[in-house]
């Protein structure tokens, strides 16, 4: 069991989830955060904590393609421990349907 | 199996970023429920209501759990309340602990069940089953809770009359404690204790108690009311579920830390 972000995290990365987070188990793409699923807890504090109803438990029944692509950039994309400012235009993509057309696959650029 | 809770070889082997533990005082209950106490570093701030992952070295690798800190946070110790289970991975080791030996914490608490996540109300109700209490233990203590509620209502629902004795024992305390009484009027918190399996002075499960309308008969005052009442839930899966239900057809919204509301839910963690 474990929780998953979904597409509507893509193009907003708000990151209030990170701050909640008690095993820092959020990885940060370009412009998607993904829950590694092996070291998630199932606490489920980040749920509600997300601006844009982003994060799902596995236990839904739309949750199976989602823990793949989790798994999948939680492997290569480096881990995030901190909140910071979402993206630029957050607000005008939060609620935009099937977003993951838009996912970039590329890592977040560390400081 | 190799456990390793002795100072030394602890502090040698812990993961990097750990803090210690030192036991101070542990308490059995009952054959799956027990209590303790330990040192609290210096640099480990929390909010009372919160969680945090606790542990032991176990063949030479750190195994945690997600515990809710039982003690307030003005507190300069740590409590826990815990299940004992008889296969479970750390708690079939963490039961055998005794004074004098260091235990592993991270760093990082949090959860929903802290003030900050609900919007002011008058009357606030702690709804607990089982080792779900342990937060409430925190929250109880805090004189805060007492300046942003006018009433603190906690329910705690076990099977057997011996799983309250945690909670009986806590709220004596808080009564008889100068310190708490000069802080805040005990007066204000009301212990509402039942049972699901044994004979006891109340029974029942709570939300078949908030269904009926008994566990508000029994307080005197009106079903949950979204203008006045707040309600925070932590239990087993199946009881969250079930109460989420009846307290959002009673029209309270859930919050979070980032977005305040009326309810706010977590779970007892079990293993």
């Amino acid at each position: 069991m474990t929780f998953v972000v979904t597409d509507n995290c893509i193009r907003c990365k708000y990151t209030d989830c990170v701050e909640v987070c008690p095993v820092d188990c959020f990885y940060e793409g370009e412009n998607m955060l993904v829950i590694n699923p092996d070291e998630c807890i199932d606490c489920g504090v980040c749920e509600p904590e997300c601006p844009a109803d982003a994060i799902i438990s596995d236990a839904a029944e739309s949750a199976e393609d989602w823990l793949a692509i989790n798994a999948q950039y939680a492997a290569v994309w480096p881990v995030i421990t901190e909140k910071k400012d979402p993206l630029a235009d957050a607000e005008e993509w939060n609620g935009v349907p099937d977003k993951l057309r838009f996912l970039s696959e590329e890592a977040a650029e560390t400081a | 199996m190799n456990v390793i809770t002795s100072p030394e070889t602890v502090t040698a082997a812990a993961p990097a970023g750990a803090l210690l533990l030192r036991v101070l005082d542990v308490r059995h209950y009952t054959d799956s429920l027990f209590s303790f106490r330990t040192t609290r570093p210096a640099s480990f701030r929390f909010r009372s209501g919160e969680f945090v992952m606790i542990g032991l070295m176990v063949n030479g690798k750190p195994l945690f759990r997600a515990y809710s800190i039982a003690s307030p946070s003005w507190d300069e110790e740590l409590e826990f309340f815990s299940i004992k289970v008889l296969d479970g991975p750390l708690t079939s080791r963490l039961q055998k602990i005794k004074p004098g030996d260091e235990i592993l914490m991270r760093q990082k608490a949090t959860g929903t069940l802290v003030n900050d996540a609900l919007v002011p109300g008058r009357r606030l109700y702690m709804l607990s089953t089982g080792t779900g209490i342990a937060p409430f233990a925190s929250l109880i203590r805090d004189p805060e809770t007492y300046e942003k509620f006018d009433e603190v209502v906690l329910t705690h629902t076990c099977r057997q009359v011996a799983e309250l004795r945690y909670g009986i024992d806590l709220v004596e305390a808080i009564r008889g404690d100068e310190m708490l009484v000069e802080l805040f009027d005990p007066g204000k918190l009301v212990h509402y204790p039942t049972t699901t399996r044994e004979s006891y002075q109340r029974q029942g499960r709570i939300t078949d108690l908030i269904r009926s309308g008994s566990l508000f008969a029994d307080l005197g005052v009106p079903a949950f009311d979204p203008t006045v009442d707040r309600v925070m839930i932590c239990g087993s899966m199946e009881m969250l579920r079930e109460t989420k239900a009846l307290v959002e057809e009673a029209g309270l919204a859930e919050g979070s830390n980032s977005r305040p509301a009326e309810f706010v839910i977590e779970r007892a963690f079990v293993e």
